[in-house]
């Protein structure tokens, strides 16, 4: 027998108490661990291929007032700009679903092409959207979830425009960071609500990456002191602008895993002293028997460590198996499409299961410091 | 027969060193739980609050929130005068016709941009909603760009002070009062006169009407009218219901809470069964002693769920203990229905409180469950002889 | 009624499992104890002593023969009769006295009553009776801790006594006390038994067994001389 099989052997004398443990370390790592992903799922959109080139044009009213058709000439003419689309939001509902977990969105197919270069789609299926005005193409994920076919014909009643409107499916793209969004034509929306000549937003495509600020300062500029002053900013700004509008989420999940944290710790490390207290008996044996005190803390401090790390293993592991290899917009119901686990969040998992290890092993450590061999074995507890 | 509650409060207290950490955590527990369920009360709260049962709302029919309603001004035009409608002191309808433009509005201390709720709203407008006071300064005039905003968003958003002014919709807005909604969803609003609000903005639509009729059944009568008129596609509602129908945003909230109080309470039912095993093997003798005097199995196991079930209910009680001064506290969140900032109390209710309590002692329950029966089935004789 | 056998054992035996091996505890024991009796066990470590009064005392089940204490035969009792059975019958000293922490002296010796349907104030009676058989009734408030070891000892023995069972019964009641309080505790046995209670005392001590008024040695689960 070798040092180390002694612990481990004294480690799973209490077999109930060690799994115990290790199961409570596990559930509550694999509990932040999932928190993490969720916070991260949510503050940090994932970037599309495309987005690094793209700009978004809304009202500077707020992006729920609408923008004239006519400012789109007016951009186009500036130079860095390579593609203009309407981009605005429909809102629809389908069937009689309460929250409707899709975009909608009423873009121009010609230009649109260009702007959304991840989406990957068949050219007669592209054809058949830019020909036909009650055409609509439908993401991967959407199409997946209630089994659409391109043909099949689908119809969205609006809550922000009085109609409703039926879409005839050309076809399915995939490729891009959200495949859950369906684009039909502007024109068909135009027609149905007396052509107000209005768009939601404007999707912009720019030439390069150094033309992207002087666009945007141009765009802004253009409109400013006409009735319909814009704010344009960058693809990736726009969408951390979202987040932001969620206030502090951050802070809220933050705080809730600081809490899953702090419990864990307190429960987990007061669970390992107690598992250590009941067997100071052997520890003052072995004390008698010539062990120093410093090979009792490594002990001690093996024991406690092996344990959580156990626990971060499954916790941790098993959440990130779940979130890797798990189908996630499945199980979430479309709510969520991605979870990574990123590397950092791995860390964090794991330093918190080290801290447990090391803090559970600090009262015990100190007990027996102080303890007499004498004292030790009269324990009877 | 059963063992004096006095033999297992004593030894919760005598072991406490042991079920501090226990206790700590379930408090920990039930506290996430309750706070957690209490935004979403806070926030259904201030939905259900809101309306006076007289008065009607109509939106278009298909849209979910004033925001994206558009109502014409012919359709307005045939509702002022159906009948059931009540009439003011000189005679006129008791009918207003408001503007709702969401507007983005830095937030105070730098903390990023958000949406707004503003309402182009006329003098009708405000005397149907009763719930909302004017707490500082003055009302807005007709015909100035002037606007009054609620007390909670003040707090939160940037030049909202008697004296402030912001930009919008390329015009500048002088703040000039203070409202407080009372707990309503007007909370969440600020006010201007509906004209001014049209020039500014370009509407000419009404967003949405508001009626007052003689009583809560004449209000029915004339929602159930302006359903049914083929002229009208419109959809009309009591205020109260249409309200009470904006809560969906906080469904996530209390499926996040039911989730995490789930997951959290497995490690406290791990925590629990824990302290209740190191429990039980510290009083085998005990135990044994106990079956000599003649107690049988049952009373053993009992008595242990019991401690088990106390030890967790002192941690439930802490839980909620340190939870209650959060009560009232207001926070804000972006509400989906209306796509604006949404301001709203926590709202912790005695009915909370004791699902926190019954929560906690069945965390108890389940994890002394193992370690009870354990108790139980010792048998005596090794039960004595054990050190 | 003093002179009468209170506990009758033909041919009991107990062997039990020891990882693989057979043990013998006891074999073929058949003794008389009569009604005021102080009997002392005597025997060295292994030689069933402890077991036979287990037995008697009913908490453990021999493996053959019969004993019958005032005419029940306790080894047909079930479980629960068994646990009803003890409360009413039979007082048991500990050589590790096994009072609960938690509890006062007067709480301890309370516990056999919460099994009887005696209402609170009959339950005082009988605990300051029994406390004050034991000399100790300034003490009753007090918790195990804050007693020396005879008090407790004579606690346990109040405790024994508190339902008026018909048998006392003691393993190695003097083991973890000091000669004097070993001294109180074995006279207050004695007085016991005079005034009409059959004592069973399990010890290894001779000057304890001194005490007794019949001795009676055990040796590898046999009566021996």
């Amino acid at each position: 027998m070798t040092i180390g099989t002694f612990i481990l052997k004294n480690a799973l004398r209490n077999k109930r108490r060690a799994t115990l443990s290790i199961l409570s370390v596990a559930v509550s790592l694999f509990l932040l661990t999932t928190l993490l992903v969720a916070l991260r799922e949510l503050t940090v959109p994932p970037e599309g291929e495309g987005a690094a080139l793209r700009v978004i044009v809304r009202s500077k009213v707020s992006i729920a007032n609408s923008l004239p058709a006519r400012q789109r000439p007016i951009i186009e003419r500036i130079p860095g700009v390579e593609a203009v689309s309407p981009f605005s939001w429909f809102g629809g509902q389908f069937k009689d679903e309460e929250a409707t977990t899709f975009g909608q969105f009423a873009v121009d197919p010609r230009t649109f092409k260009k702007i959304f270069v991840e989406g990957k789609i068949s050219p007669e299926a592209y054809q058949l959207f830019e020909t036909d005005r009650q055409a609509c193409i439908v993401g991967r994920i959407t199409a997946d979830k209630y089994k659409f076919k391109p043909g099949d014909r689908i119809s969205l009643a609006s809550t922000i425009y009085p109609v409703t409107l039926e879409f005839k499916i050309a076809g399915i793209y995939s490729g891009s960071v959200d495949d859950r969004n369906l684009f039909f034509n502007d024109k068909y929306l135009n027609e149905s609500i007396g052509d107000p000549g209005e768009v939601g937003t404007w999707w912009i495509k720019v030439r390069s990456a150094d033309d992207m600020p002087h666009v945007i300062s141009a765009i802004n500029h253009a409109f400013e002191n006409t009735a319909d002053e814009v704010r344009a900013e960058s693809e990736r700004a726009f969408q951390l602008s979202f987040i932001s509008m969620m206030g502090n989420i951050k802070l809220f999940i933050g705080s809730i895993c600081t809490v899953v944290v702090f419990t864990l710790i307190l429960v987990a490390a007061s669970t390992m002293s107690m598992a250590i207290r009941e067997r100071f008996r052997e520890l003052a044996v072995l004390k008698a028997l010539g062990f120093r005190r410093r090979e009792l803390f490594t002990f001690i401090l093996a024991e406690s460590f092996g344990l959580a790390m156990f626990g971060a293993l499954l916790g941790v592991g098993g959440a990130y198996c779940l979130y890797t290899f798990g189908n996630i917009a499945h199980m979430t119901n479309g709510i969520f499409i991605t979870s990574e686990v990123t590397p950092k969040i791995l860390g964090a998992g794991f330093l918190v299961a080290s801290s447990l290890g090391i803090i559970s092993a600090i009262a015990p450590a100190i007990a027996v410091a102080r303890m007499s061999v004498v004292n030790g074995l009269k324990t009877l507890d | 027969m059963a063992l004096p509650i006095t033999y297992n409060v004593r030894n919760v207290f005598i072991r406490w060193r042991a079920t501090l950490a226990t206790i700590l955590g379930v408090a920990l527990v039930v506290a996430v739980y309750v706070l957690i369920q209490s935004m979403a009360a806070g926030l259904e709260k201030s939905s259900q609050n809101t309306g006076d049962p007289r008065n009607v709302m109509i939106v278009r029919k298909g849209s979910t929130a004033e925001s994206s309603s558009q109502v014409k001004r012919e359709q307005f035009k045939l509702i002022e005068y159906l009948p059931g409608i009540a009439l003011d002191a000189k005679g006129r309808p008791l009918v207003s016709g408001d503007v709702v433009v969401l507007i983005t509005l830095p937030r105070r201390a730098n903390a990023g941009e958000a949406n707004v709720m503003l309402r182009g709203i006329s003098p009708a407008g405000i005397a149907l909603r009763p719930q909302v006071e004017l707490v500082e300064g003055r009302w807005f005039t007709p015909g100035k760009r002037e606007i009054v905003v609620s007390r909670r968003l003040a707090a939160r958003f940037a030049n909202f002070e008697v004296g402030g002014r912001f930009k919008t919709g390329g015009k500048e807005l002088n703040v000039v009062g203070i409202t407080d909604g009372h707990n309503t969803a007007f909370d969440s609003e600020i006010w201007m006169d509906a004209d001014e609000a049209r020039s500014v903005f370009d509407r000419e639509n009404y967003s949405s009407v508001l009626v007052r009729s003689a009583s809560p059944e004449a209000a029915k009568a004339i929602a159930d009218r302006v359903e049914s008129d083929k002229r009208l596609p419109l959809r009309a509602m009591l205020e109260t219901e249409y309200y009470a129908s904006q809560t969906m945003t906080a469904v996530p909230i209390r499926i996040l809470g039911k989730f995490l109080a789930f997951a959290m309470s497995i490690g406290a039912v791990f925590a629990a069964m824990n302290t209740m095993y190191a429990s039980v093997g510290s009083r085998t003798r005990e135990i044994g002693t106990l079956r000599v005097l003649g107690y049988r199995r049952r009373a053993i196991l009992v008595s242990f769920l019991i401690e088990g079930a106390f030890l967790a209910f002192l941690g439930g009680a802490l839980g909620c203990l340190i939870s209650l001064p959060m009560h009232g506290y207001a926070i804000g969140t972006f509400n989906m229905q209306s796509f604006s900032e949404t301001v709203f109390q926590f709202r912790i209710t005695p009915l909370l409180v004791v699902k926190g309590l019954v929560f906690s002692v069945i965390v108890g329950l389940v994890g002394s469950l193992l370690p009870a029966m354990r108790a139980a089935r010792l048998p005596v004789i090794s039960a004595l002889k054990s050190v | 009624m003093a002179g009468e056998n209170i506990v009758s054992i033909r041919n009991l035996s107990k062997i039990y499992l020891q990882g693989e091996i057979n043990v013998t505890a006891l074999h073929n024991i058949s003794l008389d104890i009569q009604s005021g009796e102080f009997l002392t066990l005597m025997g060295p470590s292994g030689s069933g002593k402890s077991t036979l009064l287990h037995i008697i005392a009913g908490i453990d089940r021999p493996t053959g023969g019969e004993c019958r204490v005032q005419s029940v035969d306790v080894t047909r009792l079930n479980e629960s009769e068994l646990a009803d059975w003890r409360n009413q019958n039979v007082g048991f000293v500990f050589q590790t006295f096994n009072l609960i922490p938690v509890l006062t002296a007067y709480e301890n010796v309370e516990l056999p009553l919460l099994l009887t349907r005696l209402g609170r104030n009959q339950r005082r009676h009988q605990v300051n009776t029994a406390l004050e058989l034991v000399g100790l009734s300034e003490r009753a408030h007090h918790l195990p801790r804050q007693l020396s070891g005879g008090q407790e000892q004579r606690v346990a023995i109040a405790r024994a006594l508190v339902t008026f069972p018909s048998l006392l019964v003691a393993d190695e009641p003097t083991g973890n006390l000091d000669s004097q309080s070993a001294h109180d505790v074995l006279g207050l046995l004695q007085t016991l038994s005079r005034s009409g209670k059959t004592v069973i005392m399990v010890t290894h001590d001779p000057k304890a067994a001194a005490f007794g008024s019949r001795t009676i040695h055990l040796e590898k689960g046999e009566l021996s001389n």
